[in-house]
């Protein structure tokens, strides 16, 4: 024992109160369990309801909003002058923040989950030591979920200041549109981000290492968002190292092409740098109890979401994969149900989606990834260019592709990019988990107009037997 | 230190087998030699021993399962310690103390959340899938009945009381009451039932026996009047100083080493690759055992050094613990003729299938009283017939002819058999 601290006991501690550990701590509390959550936050919901997700998604719609304004005319819609408020805008933001994670403390609440403020560590494995404003608390515990999310990777010679250097918490905080806008990184963040400031107004260039976007993604998703990105008037320059930051005002990125002798310098107001994200899983004292990290510093476990110490979980990003709040959500039900004696396991997709306009929305295999599982693979796409919806939305960028084993028409997996398809991967993912066939989606009648079509008529493309296109 | 007990290589030519029960369970003290778990495997049920004393940290397969020659079956180690990698692709993690969950343990290489999108699944819905983990049911192993080869509840819930699959029932008339495991078909009511091993491993080989050997059967018949008279008289005796059951095979096993020993071709088998016929100098007899699970069949080692009383005891020896699948497999190879005695079961006669590598298998068939002529008169003899069933690829019909006339021969005239001896 610590000296001088106080000691609680509870049967299951749950570190960090992110959309894997408040999931988990409720879950738990339903159960009967007597939960702790140490959150280190002044606010409950980690990063997607503080500076991810929600506040991101919010600042991506009122700049939706803004920016449709002024590009309605062809529809006959014409607004002079559209002014954006950034600080009221992020105010704005703030409110729904405020409520979200003001409805996570009233849950906890309400469950009787106890919430110890502070930073933890192990001291073994049946105790915590967690540093609070009033001193170290001791926590005793039967069972531990780490659930302590990831962070944003830092680079190099850009490193986060708040002024010009900034990372996705600061951009969704900014009071000023900045008038150049730097992106490193052409990862999800950054391209919804720099989609976001282009539509307030900024000159937004994005600058990626790789040489392609979203590599591992279906190659028409990249192609389309490319059109996309370049109809908006944002810089894409791929196979792009950012090297150095020249200070002054304005700043000025430079960046070097990777494959030929040549140098770019891009001015900017701000550089928002958002080249991935790392595991927190350092600080925990870990290696005091010995929980085993993968090789990218990721805490391994099984489908039981355990680690290789027994009692010792671990849910969300802290244990890699998908870096998504719902993958977190699920894996925080099957630990809560494997601690409570439950025959839980993790054997969900995870879908993705991908806020940029168009919208990119996943689930299941790809194309290659299908092949490379044995299948033989057919698939069927519908662009939204032939979709009496989309035109009535001014929206036609994108499309829906169905990918299905081509002997038995099993669908494997979905790739949607498009006006609105987040929405849409919930009837596709549904669709997988219940083992789906081709012939399943192709005789439920999906509403008219709706974008939702689309996810038929690509079924029913795979099957030859399209109506509203022609069929290959 | 933990122990990893591999599935050894238990002879020559085993390469797999079927866990059929595990007779200890995670968490029990076992001592070396105590027998941990009965695996099926070519044609026998083996029980594996213990290779060491201490506590059973982690099985790794279950009832049914196939294993294969090499993969870790059981970690046996001292109460609470780690268990170490299995090196199979999965890794096994100490549950300690942490009862309240007490799941199996089994990490996949990669952390679980990687693995959702890219190998195949079960074709089951969440919920079905569910209920499988909840019943123990691994869905892999588990058709479905359902649409497109969907895996039900039905099947899941089937398959955790150990029934086999079926295709659903269609329309079923209601006065009929039909059984769980029945379904009706367009044609008929059917019933499905799993194929074991054992009957599995039975085709292949009779398949490729068929797929082999030119077969050809010769039939001779043979007065056994004489061999039973003998019989009767050594019988009650034999069973009275040897407390054993005494048949009439000895005579049959003896009479045909004896052939073999003038024909040694029909104890032989042939290795192609090299052209040359292996002529074996000794004489493995191997008796064909009717069990309930199928076709077994043990072989007697040496059968021309053991004297009749001896083959009687190691016959019923070996017969019974081929219907109890207690054989150690060490009894079931080597063989280099085979004798099948379908006489009890009925019939004339028959031909039966030649057990690879071997060149012959002899059929013995009933004995019955028939009349037959015998110095111009009309008598009542004890008369059977035998059958020889060769590769007629190495072995000409001449000689299985003169085979059978030497074999017919000795059972015909037991005192020339007895002279040999």
């Amino acid at each position: 024992m610590v000296v001088g601290s106080v000691v609680k006991g509870c049967q299951v501690v749950v570190i960090g109160g992110g959309p894997g550990g408040y999931v988990a701590a409720i879950r738990l509390a339903q159960f009967g369990k007597d939960v702790i959550v140490v959150e280190k936050r002044a606010r409950m919901g980690g990063v997607c309801l503080n500076e991810g997700c929600i506040p991101s998604k919010a600042l991506i719609h009122a700049a939706d909003v803004a920016f449709e304004a002024g590009h309605a005319q062809a529809m006959g819609v014409t607004v002079e002058n559209v002014s954006v408020d950034l600080a009221k805008m992020v105010q704005w933001k703030d409110g729904i923040v405020e409520r979200l994670t003001g409805g996570v403390s009233f849950l906890f609440q309400k469950n009787g989950v106890e919430v110890v403020a502070g930073e933890a560590r192990f001291i073994d494995d049946r105790r915590l030591a967690v540093a609070t404003e009033d001193g170290v608390i001791e926590i005793e515990f039967s069972q531990a979920v780490i659930a302590t999310g990831s962070s944003p990777m830092g680079l190099k010679g850009f490193e986060v200041d708040g002024e010009t250097v900034i990372g996705p918490t600061e951009a969704l905080s900014l009071q000023e549109i900045p008038k150049k806008l730097v992106v490193i990184g052409a990862g999800y963040i950054g391209l919804e981000l720099g989609t976001v400031f282009r539509k307030l107004g900024s000159e937004v260039t994005i600058v990626e290492f790789l040489p392609e976007i979203f590599p591992t993604m279906d190659p028409e998703v990249g192609k389309t968002l490319k059109r996309s990105l370049k109809k908006l008037g944002i810089k894409v320059h791929l196979s792009h190292q950012a090297q150095t930051l020249e200070s002054g005002s304005p700043a000025v990125v430079i960046a070097v092409d990777r494959d030929k002798d040549t140098t770019l310098r891009l001015e900017a107001d701000k550089v928002l740098v958002s080249i991935g994200r790392v595991p927190n899983a350092s600080g925990l004292d870990l290696e005091a109890i010995g929980v085993a990290l993968d090789d990218n510093g990721f805490v391994s476990v099984n489908e039981k979401m355990q680690t290789n110490v027994p009692g010792i979980y671990a849910i969300g990003d802290v244990v890699g994969g998908a870096l998504l709040a719902h993958k977190a959500y699920q894996e925080a039900k099957v630990a809560a149900e494997v601690i409570c004696g439950h025959a839980a396991a993790f054997d969900s997709l995870v879908p993705a989606v991908v806020y940029t306009d168009p919208e990119i929305a996943v689930v299941g295999m790809s194309e290659t990834e299908a092949r490379e599982a044995g299948h033989e693979v057919v698939t069927g796409s519908f662009a939204f260019k032939a979709s009496g919806r989309a035109m009535s939305l001014n929206s036609t960028d994108g499309f829906i592709k169905a990918i299905a084993d081509a002997e038995s028409g099993l669908l494997l997996g979905f790739v949607a990019v498009g006006k609105g398809v987040s929405e849409l991967i919930g009837e596709a993912t549904l669709a997988l988990e219940m083992g789906a066939f081709l012939e399943d989606i192709a005789l439920t009648i999906h509403s008219h107009p709706t974008m939702s079509e689309a996810v038929q008529e690509a079924v029913e493309a795979a099957l030859g037997k399209a109506v509203h296109q022609v069929n290959k | 230190m933990a122990f990893v007990f591999n599935f050894p290589d238990v002879g020559e030519g085993i390469h797999e087998g079927t866990v059929v029960e595990w007779l200890v369970a995670e968490g029990d003290v076992v001592a070396e030699d105590q027998p941990l778990l009965k695996v099926e495997t070519d044609k026998a049920v083996v029980e594996l021993p213990s290779p060491k004393t201490g506590t059973v940290l982690k099985i790794h397969f279950a009832a049914g399962d196939l294993i294969h020659v090499g993969d870790a079956l059981i970690v046996i180690g001292d109460a609470g310690e780690s268990v170490p990698d299995s090196g199979k692709g999965t890794t096994a993690l100490p549950q300690g103390s942490d009862a309240v969950s007490a799941p199996e343990v089994e990490v996949a290489d990669q952390p679980a959340t990687a693995v959702a999108t890219g190998s195949r699944r079960p074709l089951a819905t969440p919920k079905t899938r569910a209920l499988a983990r909840e019943m123990g049911v691994d869905l892999s192993k588990v058709s479905g009945t359902g649409s497109g080869g969907r895996i039900t509840d039905d099947d899941v819930e089937r398959a955790a009381r150990g029934e086999v699959s079926l295709t659903p029932p269609a329309s079923v008339p209601a006065a009929v009451e039909i059984p769980a495991n029945v379904t009706i078909t367009a044609d008929g009511p059917v019933e499905r039932v799993s194929l074991t091993h054992l009957r599995k491993v039975i085709a292949g080989a009779m398949r490729s026996s068929k797929q082999i050997s030119a077969h050809v059967t010769h039939v001779e018949e043979a007065d056994a009047t004489a061999l039973m008279a003998a019989y009767r008289d050594l019988k009650p005796q034999i069973e009275a100083e040897h407390d054993i059951k005494f048949s009439v095979l000895p005579f049959f096993i003896k009479a045909l080493v004896e052939c073999l020993k003038d024909f040694p071709m029909f104890n032989a088998s042939v290795d192609e690759e090299a052209g040359e016929m292996v002529l074996k100098k000794y004489y493995n007899i191997g008796i064909a055992v009717d069990t309930p699970h199928g076709l077994i069949v043990p072989v007697i080692k040496d059968a021309d050094s053991k004297d009749m009383i001896q083959l009687a005891r190691q016959v019923a020896d070996i017969a019974g613990r081929a219907r109890e699948r207690k054989l150690g497999l060490d009894e079931l190879r080597g063989g280099t003729c085979t004798i099948t005695n379908i006489g009890p079961l009925g019939g004339v006669f028959a031909t039966p299938i030649i057990n690879q590598p071997e060149l012959a298998i002899l059929g013995l068939h009933k004995i019955e009283q028939r009349p037959v002529v015998r110095d111009g008169q009309i008598v009542i003899r004890d008369m059977m017939y035998l059958s020889i069933s060769f590769d007629h690829r190495w072995i000409d019909g001449a000689q299985g002819a003169r085979f059978m006339t030497q074999f017919a021969r000795l059972i015909s005239n037991p005192n020339l058999l007895m002279a040999r001896l």
